[in-house]
């Protein structure tokens, strides 16, 4: 069916008749690759395998001995972490690759594990005293020194997480998404800060050309915390300062999504805006007295959302069209 | 039939078959550019979140729409209650057709306006047959086909697929007690006797507008035929539908058969699938690897869950490094090499998502349960046992 379809492109003289012999050739080849399917079940074991030793632990706390458990947890995470460097190309400021994936599923086991440690070592021993900020820094500071010297993105999005829990909040994006975070307004104050800092942190390591691909994921997690946190105090007291820092926030995402021709930056730059707009816009609305005027506004919803979506699908045009 | 420009429809394929060469290697980014400039192609979005952000959009557009129509009519009560409904299905069709002559397709409000109507006839059928299911189901079925073969809408196909097997269910618990025992059996000849039905549409007509939507009924046709005979399913099910209370040592009749039937159709599936190379049969055999031996694990388990885990973990990686190392240097046929052509990574895009929520570091609390330590969240860990 597919070669059918090249065909036609090469009919229509889109496409060369060399290049269609090319894909002509690499069809005939059959391939049917696993590519994917076997990097999921690598994955799916870390998965399985560290949630299993999670629970193990809680639920034996009592009858195994700590330090056994502490030391098996220390030599099985020894035992990643010296099959993970063995076969690591080394550090370098660009992107580099495992020559077999399966390493870096193994990080992340060790990662993950090393976690666990700290954390059963602090919850029965307590090294650090009662300081738990200490105790969330040092796996922080682990999971940023594997995820930069075995450039691994998913031990980079412990890390970040493990820097929000250390000044308070918590960045997970089941939290994120159940609105659990920012109660109290100071933690909401620390998250933009933090957010600000990511992205400063962005723009330094384009500067010095440090793992740019990383870029990304500090700009996303930076965009939802910034959003969520102002949105969350629009309706607040000083909901004008948050409104400003969402609209400064938005205007510099809106940049930043072009430069990197991110459309999942941009879609949630536009999806946030667009509530705040709408909050501020009911803020103003509710000086106003509409007992009367309920049913004329029912009538100009349906307009505002077709307004909306043309203005939308302006955007995301443009977006489609800039990047392409 | 096609509410939808022909010459648009070839063009899609075409756009598409350039987008894979593109991301294969094959041909450049600017010739793919030239490409799509030359032929016109629907107002669509290939994006998934830009997809379901106009979705979301369409369903309040649509909502508001409704809402516009119940101010004028909320003075007439019940009548107005009565029919509502239809109205709203009326105007779904109406917005469907009309973004249908705007070339929408696949863009979000396409889908909003489509399953919307769907729903809407759904309600109203409904309120006025007071919630006969059979009859529901029935018109659900026969308007998502319709929409489906007027704008090949595949969510509708998939509407279609779920409420023609509710038709079967409802049709046979209509024959009472008889009909609710040889439920599984039932279902699964039509499921098997559907499946080889699409497979040969699919054989037949390769170059389809269609083709597409068939191929999603003949995966519909897999996953019921092991869902309907799969050991819990049933046992669970005539539990709930026949009232028979299980006895710890008793057990439903044929219950060899229905063990056999979860633990062989899985590996069927996993050869075929291979055997074919058939990748959405594959994915299939996989799930149904898994709730197999969710299956079993839920009446016989032998090991306590964190062993299991952990044991689970270990056997799987095992598994994978072998292939991975079997497979790593092969050029053709199966491989471990990435598919230049059909290579899509939406899962790994994922994965760092999900590590972030499974394995996000929280803010540390004092003086809490046991259950929060330093790093890692351990529930967390527990929550992805559905294994």
């Amino acid at each position: 069916m597919n070669e059918q379809t090249t065909r036609s492109l090469l009919e229509k003289n889109l496409i060369t008749e060399e290049q269609f012999t090319q894909i002509q050739t690499y069809r005939n080849l059959n391939i049917f690759s696993l590519h994917n399917e076997l990097k999921l079940f690598l994955y799916l074991s870390v998965l399985l395998f560290t949630g299993g030793i999670g629970i193990l632990i809680y639920q034996n706390i009592d009858t195994i001995g700590h330090v056994a458990i502490l030391s098996l947890l220390l030599i099985v995470t020894g035992i990643c972490f010296y099959f993970c460097s063995k076969n690591a190309p080394g550090f370098k400021k660009e992107e580099v690759l495992f020559p077999n994936p399966l390493y870096d599923y193994l990080v992340l086991t060790a990662v993950i594990l090393s976690c666990t440690f700290v954390g059963y070592l602090q919850f029965q021993y307590k090294p650090f005293g009662s300081d738990y900020g200490l105790a969330t820094l040092i796996p922080t500071i682990i999971s940023f020194i594997c995820a930069y010297y075995f450039d691994n993105k998913s031990v980079l999005t412990i890390a970040i997480t493990g820097l929000a829990a250390y000044i308070g909040i918590s960045v997970t994006p089941q939290d994120l998404v159940h609105n659990k975070f920012y109660d109290d307004e100071s933690l909401s104050y620390s998250a933009i800060i933090l957010a600000g800092l990511l992205i400063l942190y962005t723009i330094y390591s384009s500067r010095i050309k440090l793992k740019i691909h990383f870029n990304i994921i500090y700009l996303t997690f930076a965009l939802h915390i910034i959003s969520i946190a102002s949105i969350n105090n629009l309706v607040q007291d000083y909901w004008f300062f948050f409104a400003i820092i969402l609209a400064g926030s938005s205007f510099y995402f809106y940049k930043i999504s072009y430069e990197l021709s991110s459309i999942s930056l941009y879609i949630f730059m536009i999806v946030y805006a667009y509530i705040g707009i709408n909050i501020v816009l009911f803020k103003i609305f509710e000086h106003i007295d509409f007992s009367d005027l309920w049913t004329l506004f029912v009538l100009l919803l349906p307009a505002y959302f077709v307004g909306s979506i043309v203005l939308f699908i302006k955007l995301i045009k443009k977006f489609n069209k800039e990047i392409a | 039939m096609i509410a939808h420009d022909k010459n648009l429809l070839d063009n899609l394929s075409l756009i598409e078959e350039a987008n894979s060469l593109q991301s294969g290697g094959f041909i450049s980014k600017e010739q793919n550019t030239i490409i799509k400039k030359s032929l016109a192609g629907f107002k669509r979005n290939n994006n998934i979140l830009v997809r379901l952000g106009f979705f979301l959009l369409g369903s309040f557009l649509y909502v508001s729409v409704c809402g516009t129509f119940s101010l004028l009519g909320i003075d007439s009560g019940q009548t107005f209650w009565n029919i509502c409904f239809y109205i709203f299905a009326i105007v779904g069709f109406v917005g469907s057709n009309i973004l249908a002559k705007q070339n929408y397709y696949g863009h979000g409000l396409d889908d909003a306006f489509n399953l919307g109507a769907l729903l809407n006839l759904g309600i109203a059928i409904g309120i006025t047959t007071d919630g006969y299911e059979i009859v529901i189901a029935f018109f659900i079925a026969i308007a998502s086909f319709l929409i489906y073969l007027r704008y090949i809408h595949l969510p509708s196909m998939l509407v279609f697929c779920l409420s023609a097997a509710a038709v079967l269910f409802f049709g046979m618990f209509e024959l009472g007690a008889t009909g609710k025992t040889v439920l599984p059996f039932v279902a699964m000849i039509f499921s098997a006797g559907f499946y080889f039905f699409t497979k040969k549409i699919l054989n037949n007509f390769s170059e389809n507008y269609y083709s597409k939507g068939v191929l999603l009924a003949n995966s519909f046709c897999l996953v019921l035929f092991y869902l309907s005979c799969n050991y819990m399913v049933v046992r669970e099910l005539s539990v709930m539908l026949l009232g028979n209370e299980i006895l710890p040592i008793e057990d439903i009749p044929f219950a060899i058969f229905f063990y056999a039937f979860t633990v062989i159709v899985p590996i069927l599936y996993l050869v075929q699938a291979l055997k074919t190379k058939d990748r959405i049969m594959l994915w299939l055999s996989f799930l149904a690897i898994a709730f197999s031996i969710y299956t079993i694990r839920f009446y016989h388990s032998v090991l306590p869950v964190e062993v299991a885990l952990t044991l689970g973990g270990l056997v799987l990686f095992t598994i994978a490094y072998f292939s991975i190392k079997k497979l790593k240097d092969k050029q053709s046929g199966l491989t471990f090499k990435p598919d230049r052509i059909n290579n899509s990574n939406a899962f790994l895009n994922a994965e760092t998502l999900i590590v972030a929520s499974q394995f996000g570091l929280k803010p540390e609390t004092p003086s809490e349960s046991p259950m929060e330590f330093g790093g890692g969240d351990f529930s967390g860990g527990g929550s992805s046992g559905s294994f």
